[in-house]
């Protein structure tokens, strides 16, 4: 699957991992989709942090600086209550896209 | 395989760009219609169904945009943006590109050629079959100083008895007079034997080399160059089996050798042989005594046999050698050898190592300034830069667009630097001077240019882009502000300029050096007295064949005849004959005893270098006589007794400051035995018997008449009995002469060859070639070299000033004189040299030395020239500052501060 | 409120105008854009400009081809039609996306 596939529903994937486990830095999202998708997904960093940049501008994820536990300086990220609409936004357009992409499938 | 697909579509999308587009525009304009269209059929309007449309269509621009991504290969379509975005900026400031680029191509240019000279001559191996096995052996004795080869009956003992090598082949110098092959001329060639062309590991052209057997029996055959071949038989194949004449002896022609073939590898064009014939010792070679070690011997090491060992055979062979002369008993004879290469190229290493050393200064410099120049650009465009990023360019984009800039320097510089490395290289394989080896090799070698073209490139780029990041660093407002508010900055970019400046005069300041002791070594090289005077004399060179003038009568009746003959041409002074002229050398040795003399223990050889002579040489040649009296007519009559002419170092060396005329001296080893004692009748000046700065050797005259008798067996050998060169002091220009000389010569004898006619001008000229060169190139790379410094120092305190115009207008508001203001910018850029001089001196003492081999007459630490060379350099320094020091001076203090 | 739209994903898009082309044969560029919103109902709206850079991509793979006609309306198009290797794609990119989409509904699903 091409590396772009991932463009639209990426936001969709951060903001789902962030509801799920609350507040964590970028390379803890890119572990937990790795892991929770069965290797299947994978983010690449490069596109990862633009994102996070543009979902903090638009306000749907906020960040703060923190220490890991192996006591090394990381950004952390969490959703606002801005995000977690934007979530449930995303995930029904997410639904309308594959019950389309179905209906072409089947008939075309 | 799909990945390859797509690369290739986009990069034939490259080329079909305009179409492409077009049919991009067709297709979406036809989309938007259909649109309008449905639009329509939906009942609105015209006008609607198209703003609907567009609208619903998106941003026809970012399709587009999309598009093109997608469609060319849109890396190397940003590199060409930048490429012409760097082109435009470059035009804008003509000056610093046109400086950068010359510096450049000078310096990438001027290494490439150099190097690729160095190694055609020193570093290619020869070519010859696996040419590093190939041995020169030689043969020398322990208590003298020369360099000999070995001798005849040596070269078929190492042959027979070797165990080191796997085949061994003998040569030796010889010249024919042809005929037989369009105009008669003088051939150069060499004597071989049968297993040289095999050791060698070079296979004929056409034909085949000797057999052994047709060595061993002196048939005439031949092997002749591919030069000749095209010359003088237009390249027919059809030559094998055809006959020339050599010394009018009918040879026939068995093979051509290939195109570059040449042996011996001997320094200078005009050494080329013509052909090879058989070495077919003659009896009286095979049984010489150990006195006669002209012949050269190469040997092919066996494999798996290492230096060490092939020494220790060799030891072996001579030590089985030694009995068997008389010539050398009580002396210690023994056996070297270097692999054919060194030989070859050793005189050029010492100059062509300078050479190398020079250009590597210059390039050195070079670099310098264009680090300077770039460092003042980057500089002066801190305020763009600022501007830029203050207004959102990305830092990445301005980098990468200052790495662009630099790399079409280095690409532009490139370019023409490969040009002119191919005319120096083509000028260089010309014009070299005759006495470097291996000339025809020289080509320009690409990878050296590469390598070259590397260097200069990176050293744009380090400093095109480094000063550029440091700018950067700092804060966007501050480099808004004045430049010299910015103080912190400025002040270690201008101490690395300075630095920078230093070691560029340092350099200049050693090149000045070095090129200052070789022209007064060339000065004083023309200075030195020949020892005679070379003005008005004509030379030219017969041999007379041995079949035709078998006996030394015959040979005087001849050279009498011609003499008595050139004698009544108007305008000739005097003519006399030699066995040698001066200034050519390559003289026969010969071993002399004088009476009484006991040789101690581990005494050396004594030597002389000899001339057999007819006529009034001395008076043709004006050598000088000391004392004694010259030889004359007493001395050719018959049954006189044999005398000789000394020259003053003989006098000196052999017998130690006593009167010598009367003594008496034997040639050989001993005085005791049948050689006929010879006295002397006369003291004469030393000539020059090389180049004017090659040392003196002991020299002795014979009259030629005598040279039978003197020489016993070994005149057969020498041969040079019927050789003569003929010398005439004209009245004015000798030249002129010469074709009545050659029709006299004719009248003689039609089928004889003149050749060799020169002046002896001429001659004494072309044996300054050499020294000329190499002080020509010096000094060109001297001067370059400063100029280059110039310029540097010029640059540098030209944009201090521009840089502190502001101090300079306030300290001059405060009352600061122009004067003052003048002598401080002088002041720093005297500084700035005399610091330059100091580590030019410092490098000059450590490094002069290395020039020693090309000095004549001067030592590397001459004082003279080292304070001529720090003048130089001072004056200069101080009249390239001027210009800024003067704008600093005329500042308007009022305006300069207004204008902030 | 209003449906709300969703943007297209390149690789999905592809995947569709295969499959668009698989059943319809030859079309032109608004036609398979036009044909993919009324099939899907409209949930999927295309910027109608995605559709020439993935119609582009396709023929760089050569897996559809191009040639200019003209269209029912008379007008001068460039229409799309499948080839030999695109037709065998559809299948492996159908199974593809059907794995992703499957993966993605695990990962949407309300959390453990």
């Amino acid at each position: 699957m091409a590396k772009n596939d991932l463009q639209g529903t990426l936001d969709l994937l951060v903001l789902k991992t962030l509801s799920q486990l609350g507040s964590l830095h970028g390379y803890g999202i890119v572990l937990h989709i790795q892991r929770a998708s069965d290797e299947l997904l994978s983010v690449e960093e490069g596109s990862l942090y633009p994102a996070l940049h543009r979902m903090e501008q638009n306000g749907w994820i906020g960040s703060e600086w923190a220490l890991t536990e192996t006591n090394r300086k990381a950004k952390y990220y969490k959703l606002t209550a801005a995000g977690r609409k934007q979530l449930q936004e995303a995930e029904k357009n997410f639904e309308h896209l594959v019950k389309g992409v179905r209906a072409i499938l089947r008939y075309a | 395989m799909e990945p390859i697909r797509i690369l290739l579509s986009r990069c034939s999308a490259l080329f079909r760009r305009r179409n492409l587009d077009e049919d991009l525009d067709a297709e979406l304009s036809s989309h938007i219609e259909f649109a309008v269209e449905e639009n329509m059929k939906r009942g609105m309007s015209a006008q609607q169904a198209r703003t609907r449309a567009l609208r619903e269509f998106g941003g026809v621009t970012q399709t587009k945009e999309a598009y093109r991504v997608q469609q060319g290969l849109p890396f190397l379509e940003a590199v060409l943006i930048d490429v012409r975005y760097g082109l435009r900026q470059l035009r804008k400031s003509p000056a610093f590109a046109a400086t950068a680029i010359l510096t450049l191509a000078l310096g990438i240019g001027g290494m490439t050629a150099v190097f690729s000279v160095v190694e055609a001559v020193l570093l290619r191996p020869l070519p010859f079959k696996d040419s590093g096995q190939l041995l020169s052996l030689h043969e020398w004795v322990r208590e003298d100083p020369h360099e000999f080869n070995v001798t005849a009956p040596d070269v078929l003992i190492f042959q027979r008895e070797s165990k080191a090598f796997t085949g061994e082949g003998g040569y030796v110098g010889a010249g024919y007079d042809v005929t037989g092959a369009g105009a008669p001329f003088h051939a150069a060639a060499e004597r071989v034997t049968a297993s040289l062309f095999p050791v060698l590991g070079v296979d004929p052209l056409l034909g085949r080399t000797f057999t052994q057997k047709e060595d061993e029996n002196t048939a005439p055959v031949t092997v002749i160059s591919y030069s000749l071949w095209r010359e003088r038989f237009q390249s027919d194949p059809g030559v094998l089996g055809k006959t020339i004449d050599l010394d009018r002896r009918p040879y026939t022609i068995i093979g051509v050798m290939p195109r570059n073939f040449e042996f011996p590898l001997d320094a200078g064009r005009l050494s080329r042989r013509d052909l090879w014939v058989p070495m077919s010792f003659t009896p009286v070679e095979k049984n010489s005594e150990g006195s006669n070690y002209d012949y050269g011997l190469v040997a092919r090491l066996r494999p798996g046999v290492s230096t060490a060992q092939a020494q220790i055979d060799v030891n072996r062979v001579i030590a089985g050698i030694q009995p068997r002369y008389t010539a050398v008993a009580g002396l210690h004879l023994q056996g070297y050898f270097r692999t054919l290469k060194e030989e070859t190229v050793h005189s050029a290493r010492p100059f062509l190592n300078i050479l190398l050393g020079a250009v590597s200064l210059i390039m050195l410099i070079a670099c310098v300034n264009i680090a300077n120049l770039l460092l003042v650009r980057a500089a002066s465009r801190r305020r763009e830069f600022g501007v830029r990023l203050a207004l959102g360019a990305a830092r990445r984009i301005v980098l990468r667009q200052l790495l662009t800039e630099s790399l079409l320097l280095s690409a532009i510089g490139g370019t023409i630097g490969a040009a002119l490395a191919v005319v120096l290289v083509h000028a260089a394989a010309v014009h070299l001077p005759d006495s470097l080896p291996r000339l025809g090799e020289i080509a320009i070698r690409w990878p050296l240019f590469a390598a070259a073209s590397g260097f200069a490139g990176v050293t744009g780029v380090l400093c095109g882009v480094a000063p550029a990041l440091a700018s950067m660093r700092t804060d966007v407002l501050d480099s808004l502000r004045d430049g010299s508010h910015a103080a912190g900055q400025g002040r270690s970019q201008y101490n690395l300029q300075s630095v920078l400046v230093i070691l560029e005069t340092a350099l200049a300041l050693l090149l000045l050096v070095a090129s200052g002791l070789l022209l007064r070594s060339f000065a004083k090289m023309l200075e030195t007295d020949p020892g005679f005077q070379p003005q008005h004399v004509l030379t030219a060179s017969l041999s007379l064949p041995r079949h035709d003038y078998p006996t030394q009568q015959k040979v005087d009746e001849f050279y009498a005849e011609l003499q008595r003959r050139v004698e009544t041409l108007p305008g000739v002074r005097t003519v006399s004959f030699s066995s040698n002229i001066p200034i050519v050398g390559q003289n026969g040795g010969r071993l002399i005893t004088p009476e009484g003399h006991v040789r101690s223990v581990g005494e050396g050889f004594l030597i002389a270098s000899t001339y057999l002579v007819q006529g009034n040489y001395f008076q043709t040649l004006h050598i000088p006589l000391i004392r004694g009296r010259y030889l004359d007519d007493r001395d050719v009559q018959a049954g006189a007794p044999m005398v000789a002419i000394i020259s003053q170092s003989f006098a000196e060396t052999y017998f130690h400051g006593k009167d010598p005329i009367g003594l008496r001296m034997k040639v050989g080893d001993r005085f005791d035995g049948p050689m006929p004692a010879i006295t002397v009748v006369g003291v004469v000046g030393d000539v020059k018997q090389g180049a004017l700065d090659q040392p003196t050797v002991a020299q002795m005259y014979e009259p030629i008449s005598q040279a039978a008798a003197a020489l016993g067996p070994m005149a057969a050998m020498l041969g040079v009995a019927g050789n003569m060169d003929v010398v005439i002091r004209t009245a004015d220009d000798p030249s002129r002469l010469l074709p009545s000389l050659e029709k006299i010569v004719h009248q003689l004898d039609p089928l004889l060859v003149v050749s060799r006619a020169h002046t002896m001008d001429e001659i004494v000229a072309a044996t300054e070639s050499s020294r000329r060169f190499n002080t020509a190139i010096l000094t060109a790379f001297a001067a370059i070299a400063l100029v280059l410094s110039l310029l540097g120092i010029y640059g540098v305190l030209a944009y201090a000033v521009a840089q502190r115009t502001r101090e300079i207008a306030i300290r001059m508001a405060l009352g600061a004189s122009r004067k003052v203001v003048l002598l401080r910018t002088l002041r720093y850029a005297l500084t700035v040299a005399v610091m330059g001089v100091v580590g030019g001196l410092i490098a000059s003492i450590g490094l002069t030395h290395f020039l020693k081999s090309l000095l004549y007459g001067v030592k590397p630490l001459d004082s003279a020239t080292i304070a001529g060379a720090v003048l130089v350099l001072l004056c200069c320094s101080a009249l390239a500052a001027l210009i800024p020091a003067q704008r600093a001076a005329s500042i308007d203090p009022m305006r300069a501060l207004r204008a902030e | 409120m209003g449906e709300s739209k969703s943007d297209v994903l390149q690789g999905t898009l592809d995947l569709m105008v295969l499959k668009t082309l698989e059943s319809m044969g030859s079309l032109h560029g608004y036609a398979i854009a036009r044909r993919i919103e009324q099939v899907s109902d409209n949930t999927l709206i295309m910027n109608q400009g995605t559709i020439y850079p993935a119609l582009l991509r396709l023929q760089q793979r050569k897996w559809i081809k191009a040639g200019w006609g003209i269209s029912e309306t008379g007008r001068r198009a460039k229409f799309y039609s499948l080839c030999r290797i695109g037709r065998k794609q559809i299948e492996m990119e159908t199974e593809n996306w059907e794995r992703i989409a499957a993966t993605m509904a695990r990962f949407l699903a309300p959390s453990h």
